[in-house]
């Protein structure tokens, strides 16, 4: 196993981790400032793709436009559920607004099947051969996929440190009553946040969505790796979501090398594992309490 | 003296007795009308999840034949009443369906499932209830759990068709086979038996990768396997990985042709793709009997109602319903499911008779008392001893965005 091979997997690893470090990131802050574990992200970034697709299909090959609709729609309908399910929820425990994301998935994700069928969609792109530096190969579709991530990854990092709405949304996440207290309206930080967290997983979808294929399970399947990757990095945290998801990725494809594909998952969740023994809040988390 | 209340007594019995038998009577004839109760017949398709684009037009195909079947008075007389349940294309919902079909539906009879994943979660829940169970799975565990002989496969084994890629593969001239198959027990299997087959005749295959359902990217997989070099990669998967594989493949620029089954390489694989990244895929599949009477008559009433051509697996779904029409006539209206099950083979030419093509004209023979042998709009329904049947191959190529029928090579069991 030479050295080009793993190279190779590694910015597989990166490309894929790139593009749900946006999804990630959605967790991670409704984590944070929202406290509960939001479902629903990955039927979001599911809306998001067939958003695009569609999109993309009426204004006559256009990604640009599929990729503006998608966030836009998935905007949409996140406040429209936070409105509808998860304000009313607000003082309820964290486990019931986690089952109550899981049927909000359920119902969008039956929305969408209801109109689009239970067929895949591809996205009208064409097929472009891979850049090869001596054996290293780097797909020119995959450089954009990173490029509008990390773009998209800055932004947000520019708004929740340099705009007076992302510190708030930090202090709401930090001590929500001292928040409160502070005189900080928790209305319009859930508004932004909830915006966020539907722009990034709809962005992520569509990244996903020319990545691979438009299945009515692209966002469900994830969830798992993404809840997994957001737990390594530390519950709550930005920067460890993104970590967080980069190591997991990257362990996955670097590992199918080594044990084989059917048990690159297992390779990935037992560093997950090894990780949470020595570190149980993560890589970047604060330990939320002690004995 | 006589008593009258004795007398009367007497009379008051005779008179009871005469009017509990003459109320007898009416029951009796009521008892007759009731004697051929409705069979209850399961259908478990894949409407949604990976076998989408089969599932409706099965249980579409289940519904001709079951019209059929009801409008020549039943099979034995007995009405078949359908219960259709959505598998989802996933072995856990499988399992809930078919145990709804059993406990509350008290189904007789599962037919219509299409992938082996459902059909080996169902078959240790039909065999324990003593079900009839008919699909068109392709693992080869089908065969070897088919203990109690109550499960009939339609469509050719996984172990026929990786013999059949493998042969097509010689015969085409490739040198350096490499094996890629979706982590199921549909194409693992397929995956073992071309790499058998292959070794068979001399040499092995460069690479054997089983790859995970449901990832985002192959690339890593698929970059090992090209890096043996292989002139032809035996791919057998889904549609969802096929697209993202082929697309990466593509996107090497390495050169490579590729075995699918036809399942998957179709013409609405060429619509995910292009032209150009599916141009010289070799798609392998069973083929319904075009030429079969039956064949013409079913796919002429499913073009009215679907308008659309039936495939492999509608033609199979069919059959399913005529043939057990055919067992339940052939065992009587008072026969168990045990004694059905034991008429299958009689109805599809065990014992020699005379072909028929329909449940009309099979019915109207074996209440003469004759033996009939259904050939099938799938196929010609021999079944071999583990309830296997062989419907013939079609090798189909992808040109220029069309499939294009090379050779069709007889299926023998």
């Amino acid at each position: 196993m030479d050295a080009i091979t793993v190279i190779n997997a590694g910015i597989n690893g990166v490309v894929i981790g790139m593009l749900l470090a946006l999804p990630a990131l959605a967790i991670t802050l409704v984590f944070g400032i929202a406290r509960f574990p939001n479902a629903a992200s990955g039927d979001y970034m599911t809306l998001g793709a067939y958003a695009a697709v569609f999109t993309q299909a009426l204004a006559g090959g256009s990604m640009l436009a599929g990729g503006l609709a998608a966030v836009a729609a998935t905007t949409v309908v996140s406040l429209f559920f936070y409105a509808w399910v998860f304000r009313p929820l607000e003082s309820r425990s964290n486990v019931s607004r986690l089952i109550a994301s899981i049927g909000v998935a359920f119902a969008l994700r039956s929305t969408i099947t209801f109109f689009a069928g239970q067929d895949q969609y591809t996205f009208d792109l064409p097929l472009t051969r891979a850049w090869n530096f001596g054996g290293v190969r780097i797909l020119p579709t995959d450089v954009a996929i990173v490029g509008i991530a990390v773009a998209a990854l800055a932004l947000v990092f520019a708004l929740m440190h340099m705009t007076p709405t992302g510190r708030r949304m930090r202090a709401v996440a930090d001590n929500p009553e001292l928040a409160a207290a502070s005189g900080i309206r928790g209305r319009r930080v859930m508004v932004t946040l909830w915006s966020i967290a539907g722009a990034y997983c709809g962005l992520g979808g569509v990244l996903l969505g020319v990545k691979a294929v438009v299945i009515p399970e692209l966002g469900w399947e994830l969830l798992m790796p993404m809840f997994a990757a957001v737990i390594l990095g530390g519950i709550g945290n930005p920067v460890g979501a993104i970590v967080g998801i980069m190591v997991f990725s990257i362990a996955q494809e670097v590992a199918s090398l080594v044990v084989g594909p059917a048990y690159k998952i297992v390779f990935a969740f037992a560093v997950l594992l090894c990780v949470l023994l020595l570190r149980p809040q993560g890589i970047f988390g604060r330990p939320m309490a002690a004995r | 003296m006589t008593q009258p209340t004795h007398l009367s007594r007497r009379d008051f019995l005779a008179a009871s007795a005469a009017l509990a038998a003459a109320g007898a009577v009416p029951g009796l004839a009521w008892a007759q009308a009731q004697a051929a109760p409705p069979f209850r017949l399961g259908a478990l398709n894949s409407i949604t999840g990976v076998g989408g684009p089969y599932g409706p037009a099965m249980l579409e195909a289940i519904k001709i034949a079951i019209a059929e079947v009801n409008a020549a008075g039943g099979a034995a007389g007995r009405q078949i009443q359908l219960y259709a349940e959505d598998d989802q294309t996933k072995p856990d919902a499988a399992v809930l369906a078919v145990k709804k079909l059993i406990e509350i539906n008290k189904a007789e009879a599962v037919v219509g499932i299409w992938p082996s994943s459902v059909g080996l979660a169902a078959m240790p829940i039909t065999n324990a209830a003593g079900l009839i169970t008919m699909n068109t799975c392709g693992a080869p565990e089908m065969l070897t759990e088919n203990k109690q002989g109550l499960a009939w496969m339609f469509q050719a084994s996984n172990a026929v068709f990786g013999r059949a890629f493998a042969e097509v593969a010689r015969q085409r001239g490739f040198k350096r086979p490499a094996v890629m198959a979706f982590n199921n027990s549909t194409f693992v299997g397929q995956a073992n038996y071309f790499r058998d087959a292959w070794r068979e005749k001399g040499g092995d295959v460069s690479a054997f990768t089983v790859y995970e359902p449901n990832q985002t990217t192959y690339r890593t997989e698929l970059n090992k396997v090209l890096a043996s070099k292989p002139d032809v990669i035996s791919l057998s998967a889904y549609r969802p990985d096929a697209t993202i594989i082929l697309k990466e493949w593509f996107q090497t620029g390495q050169d490579c042709k590729f075995i699918m089954p036809g399942w998957t390489a179709n013409e609405d694989l060429v619509k995910a793709l292009g032209k150009e990244a599916t141009e010289g895929i070799i798609s392998i599949s069973n083929v319904a009997a075009h030429e079969h009477q039956a064949y013409k008559r079913f796919a002429a009433e499913f073009r009215k109602r679907t308008k659309r051509e039936p495939d492999i697996f509608a033609s199979q779904s069919y059959d399913m319903v005529i043939t057990l029409a055919l067992a339940i006539e052939a065992a009587g209206a008072r026969a168990d499911v045990a004694a059905i099950n034991g008429k299958i083979r009689a109805v599809t030419g065990a014992g020699g008779g005379e072909k028929v093509s329909g449940f009309a004209q099979g019915q109207a023979l074996l209440r003469a008392g004759k033996p009939v042998d259904y050939d099938g709009a799938s196929s010609r329904l021999d079944f071999g001893k583990q309830g296997e049947t062989v419907p013939d191959f079609g090798v189909f190529d992808i040109r220029d965005g069309k499939l294009v029928l090379n050779e069709v090579i007889a299926g023998k069991v």
